[in-house]
């Protein structure tokens, strides 16, 4: 899972886009650099809010005003094998079920926990989940729990909330990149595309810049420790034995990149863009892999017969949806 | 996409007689299925609908009623279905220890802790369900969303709005509670799987999982034995279930289609079972 960071300049309605002016700012920063498209790429994203807080909010001094929930389907060309949705975690939890993860103390001696559930709350959530972690940067905002799902569910998933849910999701508003193109600069890939409104009406949002690290990384040997298939493109010149790699290491593995990408950022000069790369939740991942790799645990979530990883991109999709999460 | 439906009630005594009767009809052997389903309930706030109605200036009335309309809508229970093996229940002729020494044989390098064994002789005495070879986190799950059979239909078959999607493998807690679903219960079902054209025929039954404390408030992450499992009705009869999806359910003609092949299976079937429709509020999924 290749580390990246996205930003999103807004654009007025009916005005042009940043792209033009960033394309620019590419060829002029990186003047040793030939700009070679190199291919084509799309995204959309289906944005759905809690429905009751679309109510206007009551001007009573007891009535505190809820925190907004969503729920955001992404789809990525260059992930194509699933699609991701990210959805605010429950405010409080079901009423009648108590929370799986606090068991009453009487309830727990009597319930045989297979061996080494307890290791860690994120490596027995399975297969394609990842509990995110609690956000202080985005305070108006619940936690966001990250599900991939195949391809083939991701529409029918978000017909049936349209369906079925109301009470609860409101599909608010849907943006696509239709004509994005990515161009390999150094060590980097830098994918660009303006981001247009296709629901409720059409608009121009603004343009989205996902710039993706392609050099060596120490997070490409665990990769490639995971799948069988290690990938040529990628080789990674870091050699680290995994048994020394700690959760710790992949922070700053995480921050270190960070810097780079922002110094690479930084040399456009693109002023008033929003910045998602050390998100929250960011990079869960790759623990929970390393937990799994360290532990040798055969609960790895394997390669499926259509999707050799159905984790894959998470990272990234959780920076798009944290830019791309417009206020309706 | 739509699904339509009949349904036929299959006393013990006639059961391995008609399975032969539709291998034969199908010209296929039966294929044996369990499968675990889950029940996932929709849920809301109570007490949200209706509290803040009228109250309202910056919202235009138009979008107003809307959200409005939105919040009174309809909520449903929903399935969580994965399947599974019968190798996957707990073998009722290994007992805990056999079951956890198979387990210690391969090396594990979670616990290299030379005390593994005794810690596990310790749990023995406490746990009553045997072992098997079930994982779990690599359980894969489908949503199946059914809509109550719709209402007023002159045709004869029960005829519904349904989607299912296949879902992460693992644990699917944690998602569907963030989508607005909570875990209510499990039951098994067990049957034979038949294909007829485009018919498929399904003679199942469902089974109850014996109770254990603790249990009840999350799915199951090991299964207990075959043998466990107490029939959901008592006689051991089982139900035959004959469906047909739709892709456009508006299409009259389609519809009017299946529906006709339906009523070919029922006639072709008319000397062994009595296939029809179903009681709508019995197939009724709504939240009330």
């Amino acid at each position: 899972m290749p580390i990246t960071g996205v930003y999103f300049i807004p654009a007025h309605p009916n005005a042009s886009t940043a792209l033009g002016n960033i394309t620019e700012r590419l060829r002029s920063s990186f003047p040793d650099e030939d700009l070679i498209q190199l291919g084509r790429w799309t995204l959309e994203q289906k944005l759905m809010r809690d429905t009751p807080g679309l109510l206007p909010t009551s001007s009573g001094p007891n009535q505190r005003p809820s925190k907004p929930r969503y729920m955001q389907f992404l789809s990525l060309s260059h992930y194509y094998n699933h699609g991701f949705i990210y959805t605010s975690e429950p405010a409080e939890k079901p009423f009648h079920p108590p929370n799986a993860a606090s068991p009453s103390p009487a309830a727990t001696p009597a319930t045989p926990r297979p061996q080494g559930a307890g290791a860690g709350a994120g490596a027995g959530a399975g297969a394609a989940t990842a509990g995110s972690v609690n956000d202080s940067t985005t305070s108006n905002i619940s936690p966001m729990l990250m599900t991939t799902v195949p391809h083939s569910s991701y529409s029918t998933l978000f017909q049936h909330f349209t369906y079925a849910c109301q009470p609860f999701w409101c599909h608010r508003l849907t943006v696509v990149v239709q004509n994005g193109v990515f161009y390999d600069i150094g060590d980097f890939r830098v994918r660009l595309g303006d981001v247009r409104q296709t629901y409720p009406t059409n608009r121009v949002r603004g343009t989205v810049v996902e710039i993706e690290w392609r050099g060596p990384s120490v997070i490409d040997s665990l990769d490639g420790a995971v799948t069988s298939d290690v990938n040529e493109e990628t080789d990674s010149g870091v050699d680290v034995s995994l048994s020394a790699l700690e959760e710790s290491d992949i922070d700053a593995e995480f921050a270190a990149t960070a810097l780079l990408i922002r110094e690479f950022w930084g040399r456009l000069g693109v002023e008033g863009a929003r910045e998602a790369i050390l998100v929250p939740g960011v990079g869960s991942e790759v623990k929970e892999r390393l937990v799994k790799l360290k532990g040798a645990r055969n609960g790895l979530s394997g390669p499926t017969e259509d999707d050799p990883d159905p984790q894959a991109g998470a990272d990234v999709a959780r920076q798009y949806l944290e830019v791309l999460r417009f206020n309706r | 996409m739509h699904e339509l439906l009949l349904f036929a009630s299959v006393p013990t005594h006639q059961h391995a007689e008609l399975l032969q009767q539709l291998a034969g009809l199908t010209a296929m052997q039966p294929r044996h299925c369990f499968e675990r389903r889950l029940i996932f309930k929709a849920y809301r706030k109570p007490g949200v609908a209706n509290a803040r109605v009228g109250a309202s200036q910056d919202l235009q009335s138009g979008d107003l009623q809307r959200v409005n309309k939105m919040l009174n809508g309809g909520m449903f229970y929903t399935q969580v279905v994965g399947p599974i093996q019968s190798a996957d229940f707990a073998d009722a002729g290994v007992t805990d220890a056999a079951a956890n020494a198979s387990a210690n044989a391969n090396p594990n390098p979670v616990n290299p802790d030379p005390d593994t064994d005794t810690k596990m002789d310790g749990m023995d005495s406490e746990s009553s369900i045997p072992r098997s070879a079930y994982d779990f986190d690599q359980q894969s799950w489908q949503l199946e969303f059914r809509d109550i059979p719709e209402a007023g239909t002159r045709s004869a078959v029960t005829s519904r709005v349904m989607a299912t999607a296949a879902l992460p493998r693992g644990d699917i807690v944690p998602s569907m509670n963030a989508w607005g679903y909570s875990f209510v219960t499990e039951y098994l079902v067990e049957g034979d799987m038949f294909i007829h054209n485009d018919i498929v025929l399904n003679l199942h039954r469902v089974l109850h999982y014996p109770t254990n404390p603790g249990e009840e408030n999350q799915p199951r992450r090991q299964m207990p034995t075959l043998q466990q499992m107490a029939p959901l009705e008592k006689s051991g009869s089982y139900v035959l279930q004959a469906s047909m999806m739709v892709q456009d359910g508006s299409n009259q003609e389609t519809m009017k289609t299946a529906s006709q092949h339906l009523f070919g299976l029922r006639e072709q079937l008319k000397s062994a079972v009595r296939l029809e429709m179903a009681d709508r509020l019995s197939l009724d999924t709504r939240v009330k």
